[in-house]
């Protein structure tokens, strides 16, 4: 066991596997995660505010940015863990395996950390394709994941930290020769046991050569580990062999981070133009594409999936407001008699995509002047849909007062589609898709 | 071996600053996968755990006993058998090849959904099949060049040494 993860370590170990490319990967993929929890703890706690959290309505694109970064750092996060894992994976093979008891702390800190990323960044690309795989609920894991993977980041970062701050800057991690300057056994204990074994059996064998070769005796070739293991050790040793020119290694390190850098911009530019205008024209992988759909804007939850086909169509329908014993209902043509309001807003999906639209309507805040309503109350607002999640939503006074916000009739210039929410849909700044409710029913004050 | 008390069980702290850090980060740490977990079991019917604890081990699996030897036996073979190509070349090639896996590892799943029907036509809208051999194709291309492109230079560099 202990030969063959020797064996396994060494065929691992490469000029890029070292502490620095670790230290350098770690610092890129840290700030991806640590970007990814904040852009996706604001995207949660405006769709689930506690009551007394207020958020800004300007700039408009707030969100869409928000989002669109979280997306964005969660795609480049891929392949830089890949690339992560690749630079530690000797690491795996540690001999013994558990020397002390605060290193099973710090394996299972690190197991839970891969297990959660992975899981983590899988599950969000999918999300993104709207696949679900799984057998469990994506937003709730998604959620609960994000603070066990920055949790077990802060206990490996506290594990690591004198290794980190030792290869922090590129000049003390490499010689005059751009050799890797390996640590100290104080600060690489699994790395110290790992070389001593080596050189042990190196010694043994050499002894054994000796002893073997005495006068009088046959000289025998000098042994070498026999048997499969033998000869793989051998083969490695070889492939191996290369690499101790430092100027080879110094290109291998560089075509290391050149692969890991070429595939992160890769898939960002690729698939960046569903949430950023200037990669627009490279939008090649997008699971969205701008300007595409009804009313040039794509669509997330239909009028079938919504079950409002009928509801929506119904000449008779009336949008209800309501703040306590006043109630008023209007028509649609009632709503398109009111004076209209013009607001450039984003449509912006938790999912990453979206596009800024031109929205026309009656303005919210002259509707909620017309019962009464005072500036400083929440609104619930009830769609056409049967059910679903996102039936009722709920509106905080900063955009129930905001003037940007609209009753929207028009987009792009056009009659809302049905998908957009015919007759009327809410159209507010700075929120995310699913709360700008479709083919509205009801505004209530409360 | 010998169990040698000079050797820590892990890297060993080199200044207090370290220390003080390491104590805040593993506090931080352990009270955020804490929350992690409370906030599992407040949201999350206890039918699911399961299924999420397979995937989170099958993560790992994916990982290091399948991608991960895949990845270091292919370098290891072409470290051995490509030792009288110019390390610059197998460098190229290098961020080549691992440009169009990363590159297939994130639309692959993206066909694989198309296949399965979207809920609407805005939904991956685009034959990303079609696509990735496309960006594949770009990728050889652009290797290739970048290759010729390395050996002119090298050559021209040997040409001018030699003279």
């Amino acid at each position: 066991m202990r030969q063959l993860l020797l064996t396994l370590r060494t065929a691992a170990s490469s000029p890029t596997r070292n502490a620095r490319s670790a230290t350098v990967l770690g610092r890129l993929l840290g700030a991806a995660f640590l970007i990814c929890l904040l852009t996706g703890l604001y995207s949660h706690f405006l769709q689930e505010p506690a009551s007394w959290m207020r958020f800004p309505t300007s700039p408009v694109w707030l969100y869409q940015v928000t989002q669109g970064i979280h997306i964005t750092a969660g795609i480049a996060a891929i392949p830089l863990l890949l690339g992560k894992l690749h630079a530690v994976f000797p690491q795996l093979f540690q001999h013994p395996p558990v020397r002390h008891p605060v290193q099973v702390l710090e394996r299972a800190s690190i197991a839970l950390f891969i297990a959660s990323s992975v899981l983590q960044l899988v599950t969000g690309l999918l999300n993104t394709y709207q696949w679900y795989p799984w057998p469990f609920p994506f937003k709730q894991v998604h959620f609960a994941l994000s603070f066990v993977i920055i949790g077990s980041l802060a206990v490996h970062i506290a594990v690591k930290l004198p290794l980190i701050t030792r290869y922090w800057r590129a000049r003390d991690s490499y010689d005059a020769d751009g050799r890797f300057v390996e640590p100290s056994g104080e600060l690489d204990p699994a790395r110290a046991e790992h070389e001593a074994v080596r050189e042990l059996a190196r010694l043994r064998r050499d002894d054994a050569a000796t002893a073997t070769s005495r006068p009088g005796a046959a000289a025998p070739a000098a042994p070498q580990p026999r048997g499969l293991v033998g000869r793989v050790t051998r083969w490695i040793d070889d492939a191996r062999e290369p690499e101790r020119d430092p100027a080879r290694s110094r290109v291998s390190r560089r075509g290391f981070f050149g692969a890991v850098g070429a595939s992160t911009v890769g898939v960002v530019a690729l698939t960046a133009g569903q949430s950023f205008t200037p990669f627009e024209p490279l939008n090649a992988f997008g699971p969205r594409q701008r300007g595409l759909g009804p009313n040039d804007l794509p669509v997330n939850r239909t009028a079938s999936a919504a079950k409002v086909l009928e509801t929506a169509m119904d000449p008779d329908w009336t949008l209800t407001i309501a703040h306590g014993e006043r109630t008023m209902a209007f028509t649609a043509a009632d709503l398109e008699a009111m004076a209209q309001g013009d607001e450039r807003l984003p449509i912006a999906c938790v999912e990453g995509w979206s596009q800024t639209a031109h929205w026309r309507g009656p303005r919210l805040v002259e509707l909620m002047a017309l019962v009464g309503a005072p500036s400083d109350r929440s609104l619930r607002v009830t769609s056409l849909e049967e059910k679903g999640g996102y039936r009722v939503m709920l509106m905080g006074p900063e955009y129930a007062t905001d003037p940007a916000t609209l009753v929207a009739l028009e987009v792009n210039g056009g009659r809302l589609d049905l998908e957009h929410g015919y007759p009327a849909r809410m159209i507010a700044p700075g929120r995310p898709g699913v709360l700008q409710t479709k083919w509205l029913s009801l505004i209530e004050v409360i | 071996m010998t169990r040698s008390s000079a050797v820590p069980a892990v890297p060993a702290s080199t200044g207090r600053g370290v220390r003080v850090a390491r104590a805040v980060l593993v506090v931080l740490g352990v009270a955020l996968i804490g929350l992690g977990g409370w906030v599992l079991t407040e949201t999350v019917s206890p039918t699911r755990y399961g299924g999420l604890l397979i995937w989170l081990i099958g993560a790992v699996i994916a990982h290091d006993a399948i991608i991960a030897p895949v990845v270091a036996g292919v370098a290891l073979l072409v470290g051995r058998t490509g030792r009288r190509i110019p390390a610059a070349v197998l460098a190229i090639v290098q961020v080549g090849i691992v440009l169009g896996v990363v590159l297939s590892l994130v639309v692959v799943p993206e066909i694989i959904s198309k296949a399965r029907g979207p809920k609407n036509d805005t939904v991956l809208p685009f034959d990303y099949g079609a696509r990735l051999g496309v960006a594949w194709l770009v990728v050889v291309v652009l290797t290739a060049l970048a290759v010729v492109g390395w050996t002119v230079l090298a050559r021209r560099r040997d040409a001018r040494r030699a003279a």
